[in-house]
């Protein structure tokens, strides 16, 4: 996971938080599978990647005690399949900040790579945090 | 799998039961450990009233049913575009629906256009949105 390095107020536009690697082990994805109850068939599953990406960003910054963090949208494209064992590295970016009234909007992306620096995944999440 | 892409076409159904420990089971799997969904007298306090699922364990459910309709083909290349409306809570009972709105051709290659919406118990939505999957090359 990466360190939480940077306060919610200090995110602009354009900023790039450090690379966050994970490894998709085999237990990684029998948790995985076990807790979205599914039986899996025999590659990483897309959404556990994309689980890993969306933790890499909300833990990437660190928010004011006792403020919630509300998904409000996502897109995401998959461009290949991961073998179990493979190691990802997600790549995020702060799209945009937008205030709007007592609701703060920030636009996420993120790409993740394989270790052979292919894309296997890319997405945009906007989340909101009531002020 | 679908045998038969067709315009209209109902795909099967996904319907999940919300339960605490299955959210902090997600939790756990995917390290979103955001009090929101885990920690029952905080969010009490705030405007959601309660602890509420994570919004990707709804997708991940969301792909479950793409990939019982469209195997590979949705884990490797599918795009998908959700917007949460409500938060699923503990107790909730989830179905996941969908259908496939249309077949386009762009450049040889067949796409099949689908939404899907996730309903509670009391026909609220939670999650609606649209995906869309590569099938097939004329040039394969």
């Amino acid at each position: 996971m990466p360190v939480k390095t940077i306060s919610y107020g200090e995110l602009i536009p354009g900023y790039e938080f450090p690379p966050a690697t994970y490894e998709l082990s085999a237990s990684l994805v029998s948790k995985y599978l076990k807790a979205v109850d599914s039986a899996g068939d025999g590659f990483v599953p897309p959404l556990a990647i994309t689980a890993c990406a969306i933790a890499a960003m909300t833990g990437s910054f660190s928010l004011p005690s006792g403020t919630i963090v509300i998904h409000a949208s996502q897109e995401l494209e998959f461009f290949k399949l991961v073998p179990i064992g493979a190691t990802i590295e997600c790549h995020i970016g702060v799209a945009q900040k937008i205030t709007r009234g007592k609701m703060s909007i920030l636009i996420l992306e993120f790409e993740v790579l394989d270790k052979g620096k292919e894309k296997v995944q890319s997405g945009r999440a906007t989340i909101a945090l009531p002020t | 799998m679908l045998t038969e892409i067709q315009e209209g076409r109902a795909l099967n159904s996904v319907v999940k039961h919300i339960t605490q420990e299955k959210i902090n089971l997600y939790a756990e799997a995917s390290g979103d450990f955001n009090p929101i969904h885990l920690d029952e007298s905080f969010a009490a306090t705030t405007p959601l009233g309660g602890t509420i699922a994570h919004g990707m364990l709804n997708l991940a459910y969301v792909s479950e049913m793409m990939t019982s309709a469209f195997g590979r083909s949705w884990l490797s290349e599918g795009k998908l575009r959700a917007k949460f409306k409500e938060p699923a809570r503990p107790g909730d009972t989830l179905t996941i629906n969908g259908k496939i709105d249309c077949v386009e051709q762009k450049d040889d290659v067949s796409y099949a256009n689908c939404s899907f919406e996730c309903l509670n118990q009391k026909g609220e939505t939670t999650v609606t949105g649209e995906t869309i999957i590569k099938l097939s090359s004329d040039k394969e």
